[in-house]
């Protein structure tokens, strides 16, 4: 039937660059992918956006959706991190530099830097989902991109400092002069400097301010529920703010209708989505 | 143009047209009603059962089929399926050629065209069964259709005595039937008569003025739970429903292949996620899912229901639920939201 360039369920063949944990539990593991095919780089580069997913696919063992966590300037890699959760991201977690992996993607709207340039960005983060965010951040922190914005400021909370993820470079945000960094624990540790409590009560303490501001909250479901409207009480309107939903996507091009929530497929038309888009939406998430 | 096919010379006609074509009629095997290619060993079965049981959709996106295929290796892709035959398919029923058109918006937009049901798409004639008497199930004409509907046909078959009354609506329809007799204008009356009968024959099932309107509205209701205590979470609503289009994209380790299998909104982990959340965790959220999505949310995305009243999710229920029922009931629920505020 279509030949395999023309079949949109056809995945790229990429390999492993790099893999090593992320977190000192291990569940955490991140895995940066090479492409085998320079058009196929040159193609995913041309459309690639912070907040869009790939599909990661093993033949024999299925696919799944993952954020991206770099920015299309660091090199020609993909970046991904992957918590073991069920039997296809244990895998993931056994295969090492070398291996060979297929990737779908880039899929979905991203976040829309567009609107958001002259802008100030709250980027607001919570355990793995901060995946996209990093990606976000790192893009804004280019210096041909941090123009385009004005203040950044990040906060990001993990329940405890060994889950904290992208340890050494985030160490180093801290000594940049075009950024605020706030990182939070959920409970207090020894040697831990930075904040204690979880991410909602941070971001009313730390309190940053709405005037031409948008704010980007990724995190567990309890953290988002908690946070959006911390965000609406410190005078933020939801259009400018913005969450990325998860659902469980097989096709991701808005075919196989698992992502449907209202009028919207979360693959085709998110999965980035502003406050505002959301209250539009039934409660089905 | 009409033209006449008669009954008598129906299968030697098929069988001509299946030197050129894979023709497909629906037929009976062991009691089980769906479309097969005319060689295989079943009776013919155009008016009884009214409608097959198994939706015609299958002939675009089967049931199971496969995307990929690798070898044993798992390093190299394989290219899947053979181009197959141009197809003719006879006997289509208007609401399931109409429900094809409605997939059409889903698989085959300019923009974003699954291959798989482009190709097939392409190259199949649908020849369409009007129906003379529409069964007590259907509700087509409630929905935007009615039961000689031309929509997503190639012609429109309707049955008269001893004859089928055939109106070419395209050009690949066209060379099919250009040797065949000219209807007289008598029976071109005859047709026109036995059409009117059968649309007035069915009364509206359920108002669908403000629909989406007013099941938006009643989202949070408790009525979902009253469903969800009858509802087995069978699935073949869905399943046989000739507009449900969802699938799942699975491994088959045996085949070596990627497959896509029809998957159900009924089922719990349709929906539930890797980190044991589920969006739509008891029946309640999923039956109120089937409803919504083709009364109000296929509305959202094309103004169009998404439905098309073949009625077979009420003939084949296991326990009786009829979608009929459910939304006028939902109707009443509306007025006695907005009467008590």
């Amino acid at each position: 039937m279509p030949d395999n360039e023309h079949n949109p369920y056809h995945p790229m063949p990429m390999h492993i660059l790099r893999a090593y944990y992320e977190s000192n539990d291990r569940a955490l593991k991140t895995f940066e992918l090479a492409f085998d095919k320079h058009k196929d780089c040159d193609e995913f580069f041309r459309n690639y956006n912070p907040g869009q997913f790939c599909q990661l696919s093993i033949f024999g063992k299925g696919e799944a959706p993952f954020g991206v966590a770099s920015a299309a300037w660091e090199s020609e890699f993909v970046r991904f991190t992957v918590q073991k959760m069920g039997s296809f991201t244990q895998y993931i977690h056994t295969l090492k530099a070398g291996d060979p992996i297929g990737m779908r993607g880039p899929l979905g709207n991203g976040f829309p830097l567009e609107d958001w340039k002259g802008k100030n960005l709250v980027i607001i983060g919570g355990g793995c989902a901060f995946s996209t965010l990093y990606a976000l951040t790192k893009h804004v922190q280019h210096p041909q991109n941090r123009p385009d914005f004005d203040q950044l400021v990040v906060i990001y909370g993990a329940r405890n400092s060994g889950l904290c993820m992208y340890k050494h470079d985030i160490q180093s945000w801290y000594q940049r002069e075009d950024m605020e960094l706030h990182q939070a624990i959920d409970v207090p540790e020894e040697g831990w400097f930075h904040h204690v409590g979880y991410v909602p009560d941070v971001v009313k303490d730390v309190a940053p301010s709405p005037n031409n501001a948008v704010a980007v909250v990724c995190g567990p479901p309890i953290m988002t529920k908690f946070t959006l409207p911390a965000l609406v009480e410190l005078g933020f309107a939801p259009e400018t703010i913005f969450t990325s939903l998860e659902k469980r996507m097989k096709c991701g091009v808005g075919k196989c209708g698992r992502c449907n929530i209202g009028s919207k497929y979360i693959c085709k038309d998110g999965p980035v989505f502003s406050l505002a888009e959301l209250q539009a939406l039934p409660n089905d998430i | 143009m009409m033209y006449i096919l008669e009954k008598k010379k129906l299968d030697q006609t098929l069988k001509s047209w299946s030197e050129k074509y894979e023709v497909f009629a629906p037929q009976k095997v062991e009691g089980f009603s769906q479309f097969l290619p005319v060689e295989a060993s079943g009776e013919l079965a155009l008016t009884d059962p009214h409608n097959t049981r198994y939706p015609p959709k299958a002939l675009f996106m089967p049931q199971s089929e496969a995307l990929l295929r690798y070898n044993r290796r798992l390093d190299r892709l394989e290219e899947v399926n053979t181009p197959p035959k141009p197809r003719l398919i006879f006997g289509i029923r208007p609401c399931d050629a109409a429900a094809v058109t409605l997939l059409d918006t889903v698989f085959n937009t300019e923009d974003n065209k699954d291959p798989f049901w482009a190709k097939r798409r392409d190259e199949t004639i649908l020849i369409g069964m009007g129906c003379v008497e529409p069964p007590q199930t259907c509700f087509c004409t409630t929905v935007g259709y009615g039961p000689f509907n031309t929509a997503g046909l190639d012609a429109l078959v309707t049955e008269l005595d001893d004859i089928f009354a055939v109106e070419v609506l395209s050009e690949k329809a066209q060379a099919l039937f250009v040797d065949f007799p000219v209807a007289s204008e008598d029976q071109q009356n005859q047709a026109q008569a036995v059409q009117t009968h059968a649309e007035e024959s069915m009364a509206p099932a359920f108002d669908t003025t403000d629909l989406k309107q007013r099941l938006d509205l009643i989202f949070e209701s408790d009525y979902w739970a009253e469903i969800a205590d009858s509802c087995l979470g069978c699935g073949v609503c869905t399943f046989l429903c000739p507009t449900c289009f969802c699938f799942d994209i699975v491994d088959e380790v045996q085949r070596n292949e990627r497959v896509r299998n029809w998957d159900t909104c009924m089922f719990r982990i349709y929906s539930q996620e890797a980190s044991g959340h589920n969006p739509r965790p008891t029946r309640k959220e999923r039956t109120r899912q089937r409803l919504m999505h083709k009364y109000s949310y296929w509305l959202g995305h094309i103004d169009k229901i998404g439905c098309t009243g073949c009625g077979r999710c009420v003939r084949y229920c296991p326990v009786g639920l009829d979608i009929r029922a459910m939304l006028r009931t939902a109707s009443t629920l509306e007025s006695e939201r907005v009467n008590a505020g």
